[in-house]
């Protein structure tokens, strides 16, 4: 046994200083007594058996000489050493993906994992540091090479499960560069090895794995969407339900829509395939639909011990209409094509009748053909031939039948559009604004078609009039302007799709709105501002819960929404409507009068975060060797790689201590030994001896205590010796 | 003194006094110098039909009310005895000289006086207790004086102070009550050691004739024994009355304390704790028995008291059922 401080020792100085203030002690007070008689026979009594008489009154003293010795020695902080198991530089990686949430060890994965990693610890030699890095979607260093064991465990303690695909591989090169800073360093990993991307780079260091899981037991929601369904009316629903175990299972899958219980089916699963199921007919106004891997039976054993990947939502799309101005002359080909566009109301108003009475901000879509304001709608603009320059770009020229350039095949707006046969007559001739990208490019450098975000909103400029070129006449057209229309209006304000757990949404700011509030799965709400004033982009990354935010968005108070549902209908269809409609080839197409806005735009948008992957719910613990053979041996002995090239790797990256090298390789590299404090026996010694020592003191106060207690429970005869009145102790 | 240290209790005297003085008018008849708290008329009057009992016949001096080992002149028929010249024919039974024609002398109990002396403990040690040991012997004594003199006998005050025994007063007649009782209000603890041997000594030698001995002592004297034993030698009938203070029987002691002895200063050291208490107790009773057994042994009588025992208890209950009074 060592001590951490020994010069506490000197504490025990206080031991004479103890004594000699029992010995002081013996200063009696005076009492004054009608006469010593009694008392002196009394004490003769008790000097007669002396030797436990004395013991008994300097009890007291032992006791307290016992507390000095023991108060000291607790100060000088005692410990044992024993050999350290671990480097004296240690990183622990401990795994959070989704997979540690796993409920085959109980309480589940990750709470198994961080005892593992704390009761590791132990291990530590004395004065070892340790980092701490938790592999979630990615790596992060909780705690950097401390040597304070508690706020270790602290941190290991606050980890929670990242309900994300994890990347090992991200977080060993992280532990491995963290490692490099120190001679001895060591890696030690809490993981379950079900790891949808095995870590394949190999480390410098040692890595040591801590498994924990057993079973393999899951099904899982693999993917989820709604859909059109056939007659276009009403949606279904598609899932597709994993069963990564090795043994059939039985699982009732349940649908909800809104919260209501739509359909719930008995899916049987066959080891390690994936099942679909499709459920039509979803009701119409069902905004939110969640699946549910459930029991079969209520009463049956869970043959699932990963509940993450049992549920998932999906946001049905909303079918609002949108609407589109068409600021034209008159274009019959543009108007049929806008026609056909689905759910989609067209209306039309003559350049010179264009003004704030049109209520510009209540469309969707603004396509200007020849004349473009000056002053931009908040709007998503569309600008066809513009012949003058404007914010949307510069008119330099015009361009004489020109010819189109090299298409990026992966274009989104050119999808399912051949423009190999197009012929262009005459084109305005624009310079490609720094905001836009080209999406035909044109000779020399003018692009045909360009679109990009200006201010926020998306615009697009269209250098020629469609009725200048054959395009109107070929396939490409209607699927152009869909693709066109599509891409400027957007999907939605939010993804309809599923998104990725941790990945980052991007959220449209409507126009007016001062910020967007989003409602996390949880009830937690977060506030979003733009983060330039104007901007309306805004990217939400706080996407780690599994489930369906909710994104409001707030406006001035002072000021109502700009387009209230029921106004639309009375007011804004007096620009198009008084403004003879300039060209109606439809005749019914731009109808002078909106319909209501069948969408309020106050209505919250919702986007859906499920995990959706396959290998993370894969959670069959993998191999933990593989994981230890990216490392080298224990000590700086190579592992045994199998690859020649490994060898030689390791051994020229532990060869920088080279003064180690050679004693590396054996197996006890220099460092210090692990140390147990052995205060905590100590302290409940001390804590011992304080309680002897107060019930010494207060015998009296006890035994009278007991007296009592006899008395009151009439137990036995309680004879306090001595007759203390009169009429006790007479002879007669 | 007053109380012992540590026990938060005040002078001995003052607050009986106070209180009594308070509570109950005092009697008109009272001279000034009598302590008007420790006697009422209604007490007065019980008292008077008491009287300090003795195991046998004594001889006295003057004619009292009392039985005398003489015979002589009284209702009580004794015995006969045959007439001899001289002797006076009034006694002379003519009712058997006219049956039988001899000459008999009746004879008749004499009933004389007794001196009942008062050994009053005036040591330093008696002014301890609450109430005080000196004041409890001051008022038992007064009413034993008091019962004494109502049945006709000789009182006799003696304090025992220092080495001597001092004779206060001697007395007769239910008349000289309240000097009794003022010759016992002038009397004061000593100051200093008592020797309660030679004092006791000191007061037996000024003893005349047989009577009755009272000792009010708190015997706290290494020699206690010795005193019984010797005032029960003189042929006197002695009582014994040991008077404790409630502190006495049970100290109120705690923690590592130097006793000190009021009288001669000495201490002991001693660590008081229950155990300590509880050997005290065992020590006192095992004291008091022996004085017990001694005065049985002596022919005396031995009367343990605390001194908070109400006086009235005292003379009606506890003496009566010693068999001091009756």
């Amino acid at each position: 046994m060592s001590f951490v401080s020994p010069l506490a020792l000197l504490g025990l100085l206080f031991v004479p200083a103890v004594v000699a203030m029992y010995l002081l002690k013996l200063r009696r007070n005076d009492a004054v007594v009608p006469s010593t008689l009694l008392w002196q026979r009394l004490v003769a009594d008790v000097e007669a058996n002396a030797p436990w008489q004395r013991l008994r009154r300097s009890l007291l003293l032992l006791l307290q000489l016992l507390l000095v010795l023991l108060l000291a020695a607790l100060a000088a902080r005692p410990f044992l050493e024993r050999p350290a198991g671990l480097a004296g530089d240690l990183v622990l990686v401990i795994d959070t993906s989704a997979s540690m949430a796993a409920t085959d060890v109980a309480p589940d994965r990750l709470t198994a994992a961080k005892q593992l990693a704390v009761d590791a610890l132990r291990d530590l030699p004395a004065g070892g540091k340790v980092s701490v890095v938790a592999a979630g979607r990615t790596a992060r260093v909780v705690v950097n090479a401390t040597s304070d064991l508690g706020r270790v465990r602290a941190a290991v303690e606050n980890l929670a499960v990242s309900p994300a695909s994890g990347d090992l591989g991200d977080a060993l090169n992280l532990a491995d560069a963290l490692a490099a800073r120190s001679r001895d360093a060591e890696i030690l990993v809490a993981t379950d090895g079900a790891l949808a991307t095995p870590p394949t780079s190999r480390l410098d260091h040692p890595v040591t794995v801590l498994q924990v899981g057993r079973d393999r037991k899951n099904q899982a929601i693999v993917a989820l969407a709604v859909r059109p369904g056939s007659s276009g009316v009403t949606r279904s629903v598609f899932v597709s339900v994993a069963n990564l175990d090795i043994e059939p299972a039985k699982r009732r899958l349940q649908v909800y829509g809104d919260g209501v219980l739509l359909e719930a089916r008995d899916l049987t699963l066959d080891p390690q395939t994936r099942s679909e199921a499709i459920i039509d007919d979803v009701p119409v106004g069902v905004r939110v639909i969640e699946v549910r891997l459930d029991r079969e039976e209520p009463r049956a054993a869970t043959a699932d011990v990963l509940a993450l990947d049992d549920r998932a939502w999906a946001i049905v799309p909303p079918d609002r209409l949108r609407r589109i101005l068409l600021v034209s002359d008159g274009d019959p080909y543009l108007e049929t094509a806008l026609t056909f566009l689905p759910n989609t109301e067209l209306y039309g108003v003559a350049p010179q009748d264009y003004g704030v009475a049109t209520r510009p901000e209540l469309f969707d879509l603004i396509i200007f053909e020849g004349t473009v304001p000056e002053e931009l709608p908040p709007t998503a603009v569309l600008a066809i031939a513009p012949t003058t320059t404007s914010s949307l770009g510069e008119v330099v020229g015009t361009l004489k039948d020109p010819g189109i350039g090299s298409l990026d095949p992966d274009e989104p707006i050119l999808r399912y559009v051949d423009l190999s046969t197009t012929h262009i007559g005459s084109a305005v001739k624009l310079a490609l604004p720094a905001w836009a990208r080209a999406v035909v490019p044109g000779p020399g450098g003018a692009p045909l078609l360009y679109i990009g975000e200006r201010d926020g909103r998306k615009a697009a400029v269209l250098a020629f009039e469609p009725r200048q070129s054959d395009l109107p006449l070929q396939v490409a057209f209607p699927i152009l302007v869909s693709n066109l229309a599509g891409e400027l209006m957007g999907g939605s304000a939010a993804p309809i799709g599923a998104v990725a757990p941790g990945d980052p949404v991007p959220l449209l700011l409507p126009a007016g709105a001062l910020r967007l509030q989003v409602t996390r799965p949880d009830g937690t709400i977060t506030e979003l501002a733009p983060g330039t004033a104007g901007g309306a982009g805004i990217s939400f990354s706080q996407t780690d819960q599994l489930g369906v935010y909710t994104v409001v968005p707030v406006y001035p108070e002072a000021t109502t929404p700009p387009a209230p549902a029921g106004t639309p209908s009375a007011d804004p269809s007096g620009s198009p409507g008084t403004s003879p409609s300039p060209a109606a080839p439809g005749g019914d197409s731009p109808t002078p009068v909106p319909t209501p806005a069948p969408a309020d735009p106050e209505a919250p948008n919702r986007f859906a975060v499920d995990l959706f992957d396959p290998s993370e719910s894969n959670i069959a613990p993998g191999s933990a060797a593989a994981i230890e053979a990216l490392g080298i041996g224990p000590g700086g002995a190579a592992s045994p790689a199998p690859s020649g090239s490994g060898a030689p790797a390791s051994a020229a990256s532990t060869g920088s201590p080279s003064a180690s090298s050679g004693d590396a390789g054996s197996t006890t590299p220099d460092r210090p030994a692990a140390r147990d404090e052995l205060w905590i026996p100590i302290v409940l010694l001390v804590l011992a001896v304080l309680l002897a020592e107060w019930m010494v003191y207060q015998r009296d106060a006890v035994t009278r205590l007991w007296r009592g207690l006899r008395t009151r429970l009439g137990q036995g005869e309680v004879a306090p010796a001595g007759g203390r009145g009169p009429g006790r102790g007479r002879g007669v | 003194m007053d109380g012992l240290p540590g026990s938060p209790l005040p002078p001995a005297e003052a607050p009986i006094s106070e209180a009594d003085a308070r509570g109950r008018a005092r009697p008109a008849f009272l001279p000034s110098d009598v302590d008007a708290t420790v006697f009422d008329e209604g007490f007065l009057r019980q008292l008077e039909r008491l009287q300090v009992l003795m195991r046998a016949p004594v001889r006295g001096g003057l004619k009292g009310g009392r039985r005398s080992v003489k015979r002589g002149q009284s209702v009580e028929f004794a015995d006969f005895r045959d007439y001899t010249l001289g002797d006076d024919l009034r006694q002379l039974d003519w009712n058997v000289l006219a049956r039988l024609e001899k000459l008999f002398i009746k004879l008749y109990v004499e009933e004389e006086d007794v001196t009942i002396h008062f050994f009053l403990d005036a040591s330093a040690s008696m002014a301890s207790g609450h109430p005080s040991k000196l004041l409890f012997a001051k008022r038992a004594a007064g009413a034993l004086g008091y019962i004494g003199l109502a049945s006709e006998d000789r009182v006799a005050i003696t304090s025992l102070g220092g080495r001597a025994g001092r004779r206060q007063l001697a007395l007769r007649g239910s008349g000289r009550v309240f000097r009794l009782l003022s010759a016992l209000s002038g009397i004061a603890a000593a100051d200093g050691p008592t020797d309660l041997m030679a004092a006791a000594r000191h007061a037996g030698a000024q003893l005349t004739g047989r009577g009755v001995i009272v000792l009010l002592s708190d015997l706290l004297d290494p020699n206690a024994d010795r005193v019984i034993r010797e005032l029960a030698a003189t042929g006197s009938e002695l009582i014994v009355l040991h008077l404790l203070s409630p502190q006495d029987l049970d100290p109120v002691l705690e923690g590592d304390l130097r006793l000190v002895d009021v009288e001669t200063g000495e201490g002991v050291d001693v660590t008081v704790d229950l155990a300590t208490l509880d050997g005290y107790r065992a020590r006192l009773e095992a004291w008091r028995q022996g004085f017990a057994d001694l005065a049985a042994r002596r022919r005396a009588t031995y009367v343990p008291l605390s001194t908070d025992v109400p006086l009235t208890e005292l003379m009606f209950a506890e003496l009566r059922r010693r068999q001091v009074v009756g």
